[in-house]
């Protein structure tokens, strides 16, 4: 099964010691279930915020929230999320597969909401064959992302949601793994909605992308990805690829010359 | 696999032993040409004084041993659960820490006797004062390790929907244990200490009175043989956690493996 996830007129204001910071100003998404979006945006425009509010670890001020018809919290409660993190989270006493099945233990392993893989699948699946019984500080950083994902998969979610998962690595190996994850999202049929800083990415990964700006956070402009899938490494020459990258980057610069953008640079490629 | 560990052993202690070696070797080249004052025995002076009376030994070690490790095992359950309530309930959390504080911040070697005083000389007494003296640190080791888990990993199970005793099982706990195993290896040589400050007040038996009636009668091999002792039981207390720790808390030990 798959949930879309609606997103309607949501904003979210932080008081803190000066001026009360609005996160997000009446946000509306709708991500189609089992498609594939990005939210892209300078830092400190919400994007995060935005993908909390959907996971459920924070609520929103108002708006509403729907995933597949239920609240965030009760899809949380059905273990509908799959969720990674900037960093992997992972728990350091946990070897790799006793990390990946860390929600079968919360879920009980006699539970209905039975995982469709096994963990040991998982583990071939995200390339850490041979490093099930390894414990992540033996792991490198980009290893360590890819035991998270599983986790994240375990269970089958309905919806993936992913907060700059591969910030962290450099670009050989993020390029390696955004093909996995579209590998493995095409496989598993879930929705997945994906924050990042890069336009390359948000572009190769996503059906369609929300662009942010920031302060207020807000979506400036949706640009859809004709590309069809399963995507490849060389579509990232086409013509039409570089017409989204540049439609993205318009939306978040606006048309003028990108040379002297004030604020955190948006990685390009 | 036994001769990896005694290798591994071995490798890590020659230092500290050959260092131990040598220093104890020049006090006693500097004891036999007169170097040192009379209040300061030959190594081997103490040594004697185990060879000459095995009974001195075995008949104060393990009375001091028990009332340290009684004193010890109540101090930690009391502390570990204080600690427990205190985390869990906000409300108490200051108070709970402040009793704590002020109860180590009692100076024992005064109110030890005074205690005598009010409740006899009995081992109880003796008990209680190793438990005070070694409260704080597994109090303030549980305290801090119940909170170390950080935001994150919290964030993640809340996104698993786990339940107050599930995070408590798969989180909580197992990012506490460095904080309580450091809480627990300090305490150790304190409830040592505590229970021979607590004999000086009046014990027949016991490091600490063996220690008073050397001081007395000026025998000082005796009296630094009692410091030696004391040394063993404290040494003890926290080499037994220390290696409790290495197996339990098995994830800070290992060596980095490259991608």
């Amino acid at each position: 099964m798959s949930r879309d996830i609606q997103v309607e007129k949501v904003s979210m204001v932080f008081y803190g010691r000066g001026e009360p910071v609005i996160a997000l100003e009446k946000v509306d998404m709708h991500v189609p279930a089992g498609q594939f979006a990005s939210i892209i945006g300078p830092s400190g425009c919400g994007k995060s915020t935005l993908l909390r509010l959907v996971a459920d670890i924070a609520r929103p001020q108002a708006g509403t929230i729907t995933l597949g018809g239920d609240t965030p919290r009760a899809a949380r409660h059905a273990h509908s999320l799959g969720f990674v993190f900037q960093a992997p989270t992972l728990l350091p006493w946990r070897s790799v597969r006793q990390n990946i099945e860390l929600p079968l233990d919360v879920v009980g392993r006699g539970s209905a909401k039975r995982s469709a893989r096994s963990s040991a699948e998982l583990i071939d699946l995200v390339g850490l064959s041979g490093f099930a019984d390894a414990l992540p500080h033996q792991l490198s950083g980009g290893m360590q992302q890819r035991v998270a994902i599983a986790r994240a998969l375990i269970l089958t979610p309905d919806i993936l949601l992913l907060d700059e998962p591969f910030g962290a690595l450099d670009e050989i190996t993020r390029q390696r793994m955004n093909l996995e994850l579209l590998r493995i999202w095409s496989e598993s049929g879930t929705s997945a909605l994906l924050v990042t800083h890069s336009i390359a990415e948000a572009v190769f990964m996503s059906d369609r992308i929300y662009v942010m700006s920031a302060r207020p956070g807000r979506i400036t402009s949706i640009v859809d990805v004709p590309l069809e899938r399963p995507r490849r490494l060389d579509m990232m020459r086409s013509s039409a690829f570089f017409d989204c990258v540049n439609r993205v980057r318009d939306g978040l610069f606006g048309h003028q010359p990108s040379e002297a953008v004030a604020g955190e640079p948006v990685e390009a490629y | 696999m036994a001769s990896t560990t005694s290798l591994a052993i071995f490798r890590t202690s020659w230092r500290p032993v050959l260092t131990g070696l040598i220093l104890i070797t020049l006090l006693e080249a500097a004891k036999r040409v007169h170097w040192l004052p009379v209040f300061i025995p030959a190594p081997s002076e103490v040594v004697w004084e185990i060879w000459k009376t095995p009974r001195l030994v075995t008949a104060n070690l393990a009375p001091t041993a028990w009332k340290a490790a009684a004193g010890y095992g109540i101090a930690a359950t009391v502390a570990i659960a204080a600690a427990s309530i205190a985390v869990s309930l906000r409300a108490l959390y200051g108070p709970i820490y402040n009793i704590s504080v002020m109860i180590n911040s009692v100076p024992i070697i005064a109110t030890a006797p005074l205690l005598a005083l009010w409740l006899g000389t009995g081992t109880q007494v003796q008990i209680a004062i190793a438990a005070l003296a070694s409260q704080f640190p597994m109090l303030v080791g549980t305290m801090q390790g119940l909170q170390a888990a950080d935001q994150r990993q919290r964030e993640l199970m809340h996104v698993l929907s786990a339940s107050r005793s599930q995070t408590l099982r798969y989180l909580l706990i197992p990012s506490a244990l460095p904080y309580l195993f450091a809480g627990l290896k300090i305490a150790a040589p304190s409830a040592v200490l505590g229970a021979i400050t607590a004999e000086w007040a009046g014990a027949d038996q016991g490091v600490g009175a063996m220690m008073l009636y050397a001081l007395f009668s000026y025998d000082t091999p005796k009296v630094w043989l009692s410091v030696v002792l004391t040394c063993v039981l404290a040494g003890a207390g926290f080499g037994i956690w220390a290696a409790i720790e290495r197996l339990a808390v098995y994830w800070r030990h290992d060596v980095e493996l490259a991608d």
